[in-house]
């Protein structure tokens, strides 16, 4: 009989004058027993210990010496999604294994560890490494890399829930279907916050394992308390119809930030945290040097000495993004702000839960509105939360992108056999359904560059020995190692102070347009722009006021269906008259002002608004369905309308409708008429919809910088290659001209597929809407609805017009001087 | 679509070339050759096919216009030597009765041994008549020149009502200069900005439409 490892845990616990939560003791059992799965535990709940304890106790009683074993080898692989948070862990870490009495090393493995390091870690492995989903890949990547992991025990997944939504959930899949193969005792466990799809959470991190093997799901019976208070103003005229911003509040966050002695204040953009932090300053001069800024383009030395500050109390306040979601708890945190519609309920749970943490306590999340009927969306949290619900986080499929790169991995590492490789990935929830043909595909694609080869083609990548696929060309190796960060696509540039000092990244389109002399506001500092050199924007201090603010891609969340759904419900509470929320009551005057104008709908109505304005006509539908299914179903009528005629349309959409706007009238009787919200040939239409847009192209950004084919550079090392730069455009166009089977570029569409237009969600919507009475009403002015919706810029177009006929009703842009 | 310069009169043509009859000239401005190759030789799988359209075209343009000398206003190649240069050479050596001439751009690197080979002549800058041919845009041009150049690949954007707008490809005359549009694939485009009274000529799928009425 083993030793009664379990006591051992509970003595340290006690011996530090805690007590293990019943969930903590659940989950040490279950790993001792030798099974798998998924502990569902909040922030702050002693998650950690969870599975890090078991972890310890399995060495201790497999091992009689565990006292005096020195190094053992890499026993346990911890992967977190940030950084900021390995620190951490590495803490909770070094006092157990201290504690316990472990001769263990702990060691972090991240883009900033340095290379001194990593070379010590490859000759003595430490027996906890704490690692990234990419650095885990450049591990693999290392020569004779199977040595490293061989005596693995454990993998754990922290906060899954947040990996699982991204690629980089991918990535984790695959390193676990390698690692299963190398280290056959291997333990599958995640950490993951509640969301909807636990089962399927679980089932993506388990892979095979989820059908084969024993697993448990612990589940945390620990609550917060969560309650919303919406900062109003005092009279709602003050309320902007649309906007992002919320400065008219300013005053009243101030007032809030001074009587606490903490505060988060959570933007959903860089950009407006940037102005916030500006603006609180500029109103409150005597906050500076007590308020930060944080998020996630702001240089890690940076982040992290905003970070300490806040740990040691120093700081009244801290601007950021969902930089500061995630992990570690900050003590003294009291306060927190919401900045702009949560958009989900999780992660506004998740934030809302950085203040209050006395047991029992209530964390209180203020909510700041941008525009009036941004109001809603509190008084919908509020019901979510009463309501218990919660969003699915998609876990993705199929991404050929990542497996290129993996696939790419191992052919600069020590090489791979195929058969064994796709028996492997095929265990892994995202890769489950390829097809040997196009499994062959991707062997294809990565040894001959996609075409057969050729006499005089020179395309080298992986090459075949015997039957293993390898990299042989140290440039090729070298350039690919440099590329698995790049998970995502966007081109940025690095801010640096002349004389070296590295600030941050900020996209290449917002450089662009600067000339040197240029001010800007970054990392909340006036900064002017010297000169671009290579991928670096270097930059001195400036006392001259600023101008620009940079504006990063992909800030925007859409509204969850969860949450679209409690909108729905608590806007048909004030047809009804019934509503009790503070915000609705504040917000009569505007559903009575969209009542006098349009028509306020309730749950079994279908509002159209039909207008004509100096733009031109304009068509507005309010399915209250969230952004994501709003450009998708604002496609698919275009696309629908514009069967009917030759019309071009731009779409524009938030997270309650969509607008068609044209330059000709828009047929919206006969649309009616024709059921363009009918459900018939629905999945044809899509397409058709997805093939008249530029979604798929989008999509391709990403798709092209993940398999390699366009590489950025990595920070601090800009590409010398500068003849290998192309646009992922330019890609997406060859292969559509000359490869329409290329699987990277029916990566992109599926991808639209699975998170733009789903098909179910769409259908139900409009299945939903089918129910409903369509109303259409010809309103003078622009209603409360239609105006956020029609001032926003970012616009999908769709045409069945003839080019040359739209372009004779356009006119040539000239220099502005003129 | 004609246009005339200093009394020049000139053919504009969809597939991105300038044909300019009474001297039997045909112009072309960065073609970049073999610039796939390069890709897929740096392990960047690009479907090869795609070089053959550079030819095919250039095979039409040839029968339309019977040139006698092919001009190409520089970046004929893409960097250094690749075997598509051996696919180009065959066509240059098919016409032999047509003169191929390269007005040197930056990306043509590769060693003038090369170009002979192929029995293609080499300029810095070229004069014919009251044209100066280069490949970058000159910044001063003398009373009574005219500049065209490449090196840009030129488009230009088109607004209209509805928000609607597109940037497309093509050819831009200034007062004393003009810029041709980019005529090899994959080779990416940008944005210029048209003053008024400038003529600026957009290539519509297989048409060119003149969109500098002094509006």
């Amino acid at each position: 009989m083993a030793p009664d490892v379990i006591k051992i845990g509970k003595d340290w616990f006690s011996a530090r004058g805690w007590k293990a939560f019943p969930f903590q003791l659940e989950a040490w059992q279950a790993f001792l027993d030798g099974r798998h799965g998924l502990v569902n535990a909040p922030t702050g709940s002693g998650k950690t210990y969870s599975l890090l304890m078991p972890a310890l106790l399995e060495f201790i009683r497999d091992n009689p010496d565990y006292k005096t074993k020195k190094n053992n080898g890499l026993q346990i692989i911890w992967i977190t999604p940030i950084r900021a948070l390995s620190k951490e862990i590495e803490l909770s870490g070094n006092r157990v294994i201290e504690g316990l009495g472990l001769p263990w090393k702990v060691g972090v493995r991240s883009g900033d560890t340095s290379l001194k390091e990593r070379a010590r870690q490859k000759e003595k492995p430490p027996e906890l490494l704490i690692t990234t989903p990419e650095s885990l890949h450049l591990l693999m990547a290392q020569k004779e890399y199977p040595d490293f992991f061989k005596s693995l025990r454990a993998v754990v997944a922290d906060e899954w829930h947040e990996l699982m939504g991204s690629k980089r959930g991918v990535q984790v899949e695959l390193a676990l279907s390698r690692l299963k193969t190398i280290s056959p005792h291997l333990k599958v466990w995640g950490i993951s916050a509640t969301i909807g799809n636990m089962d399927q959470a679980l089932e993506a991190l388990l892979g095979n394992y989820y059908h084969e093997k024993d697993y448990a799901v612990v589940r945390s019976d620990i609550e917060k308390k969560v309650e919303v208070v919406s900062v109003l103003p005092d009279t709602l005229d003050t309320l902007p119809w649309a906007g992002h911003l919320g400065i008219q509040l300013l005053q009243k966050v101030i007032d809030i930030v001074k009587g606490s002695s903490t505060t988060l204040i959570f933007t959903n953009t860089r950009s407006f945290a940037e102005i916030w932090y500006h603006r609180m300053l500029d109103a409150a001069p005597e906050l500076s040097g007590l308020i930060a800024m944080h998020h996630g383009s702001i240089s890690q030395e940076l982040r992290n000495w905003v970070e300490e500050q806040l740990h040691e109390g120093k700081l009244k306040a801290v601007v950021c993004t969902s930089s500061l979601d995630l992990g570690v708890d900050f003590r003294p945190v009291e306060t927190v702000i919401q900045v702009g519609g949560p958009k989900g309920v999780a992660r506004f749970l998740q934030r809302a839960g950085r203040s209050g943490h006395q047991p029992g306590a209530v964390s209180r999340i203020y909510f700041v509105p941008t525009h009036s009927l941004e109001l809603m969306e509190a008084a919908a949290i509020r019901e979510a939360i009463t309501q218990k619900i919660v969003e699915d986080r998609l876990p993705y499929i199929r991404s050929f992108d990542v497996l290129i790169q993996y696939l790419t991995t191992l052919s600069v590492s020590d090489g791979f056999y195929p058969d064994q490789i796709f028996a492997e990935i095929k265990t892994t929830f995202c890769y489950n359904s390829v097809s040997e043909d196009e499994w062959n595909w991707l062997l294809n694609f990565i040894t001959t560059g996609g075409d057969s080869l050729q006499a005089y083609d020179e395309y080298r990548k992986v090459g075949i020995h015997e039957g293993l696929y390898k990299i042989e060309n140290r440039t090729l190796a070298m350039r690919h190692r440099l590329s698995i960060g790049t998970i995502v696509g966007d081109s940025s540039l690095f801010v640096r102070f002349v004389s070296g000092k590295y600030l941050g990244t900020v996209e290449e389109y917002f450089i662009s347009r600067l000339n040197p002399g240029d001010v800007f506001w970054f990392a909340g500092r006036n900064l002017e722009l010297v000169r671009i050199k290579e991928m670096e924007a270097q930059v001195r201090k400036s006392s001259k006021k600023s101008g620009a603010v940079p504006s990063w891609q992909g800030g925007r969340m859409p509204l969850s269906s969860q949450m679209s759904e409690m909108i729905r419900l608590k806007l048909d509470e004030v047809v009804r008259g019934v509503e009790k929320d503070d915000e609705l009551v504040f917000l009569r005057p505007l559903f009575a002002l969209q009542q006098e104008r349009s028509h306020l709908p309730s749950k079994s109505e279908f509002l159209i608004e039909y207008f004509k304005s100096t733009e031109g006509y304009h068509v507005l539908m309010y399915p209250f369905e969230g952004r994501f299914v709003h450009e998708g179903m604002g496609a698919l009528v275009a696309y629908r309308i514009a069967q009917i005629q030759p019309i071009t349309f731009s779409i524009a959409m938030n997270d309650y409708g969509f607008e068609l706007l044209s330059d000709q009238p828009i047929p919206i009787d006969e649309a009616i008429e024709t059921n363009v919200l009918g459900v018939e040939n629905l999945l044809k239409d899509i397409q058709a919809s997805i093939n008249s847009t530029e979604m798929a192209r989008r999509k391709f950004r990403d798709i092209a910088a993940i398999s390699g084919l366009v590489f950025k550079g990595y920070p601090g090392k800009p590409i010398k290659d500068r003849y290998l730069q192309s646009s992922s455009q330019l890609f997406f166009n060859v292969f559509h001209d000359y490869e329409a089977h290329n699987l990277l570029l029916q990566q992109a569409y599926e991808e639209v597929m699975d998170f733009q237009l789903e098909e179910a969600r769409l259908r139900r919507a409009l299945e939903r809407i089918a129910q409903q009475k369509i109303i259409i009403t010809h309103p003078d002015k622009p209603t409360p609805f239609a105006f956020p919706i029609m001032v926003d810029r970012t616009r999908e177009k769709l045409t069945s017009e003839k080019l040359e006929d739209r372009v004779k009703r356009m006119a040539l842009q000239f220099d502005s001087l003129d | 679509m004609e246009t005339e310069i200093l009394g020049e009169r000139l053919e504009l043509w969809p597939q991105k070339a300038v044909s300019w009859p009474e001297r039997e000239i045909l112009l072309l401005a960065d073609l970049h050759v073999g610039k796939i190759n390069h890709f897929r030789r740096s392990g960047i799988p690009l479907p090869v096919k795609a070089n053959d359209r550079n030819v095919e075209v250039l095979l039409e343009l040839v029968e339309a216009t019977k040139p006698k000398r092919i001009i190409c206003l520089g970046d004929l190649f893409h960097s250094h030597y690749n075997p598509e240069w051996e696919v180009f050479g065959e066509v240059v050596k098919h016409f032999r009765h047509i003169s191929f001439e390269l007005v040197l751009g930056n990306h043509d690197i590769m060693s003038d041994i090369q170009y002979s080979r192929k029995g293609i002549q080499l300029h810095d800058e070229l004069r014919i008549g009251p044209f100066i041919f280069t490949h970058h845009p000159l910044e001063e041009i003398e009373e009574g020149a005219y500049n065209l150049a490449g090196h840009i690949h030129p488009g230009v954007n088109l607004r209209g009502k509805g928000r609607q707008s597109v940037t497309l490809p093509c050819f831009y005359f200034g007062a004393q200069s003009g810029l041709l549009p980019a005529f090899g694939m994959f080779t990416g485009m940008a944005r210029i900005y048209p003053r008024k009274n400038d003529k600026v000529f957009i290539i519509l799928e297989n048409k060119i439409m003149e969109v500098s009425t002094t509006s």
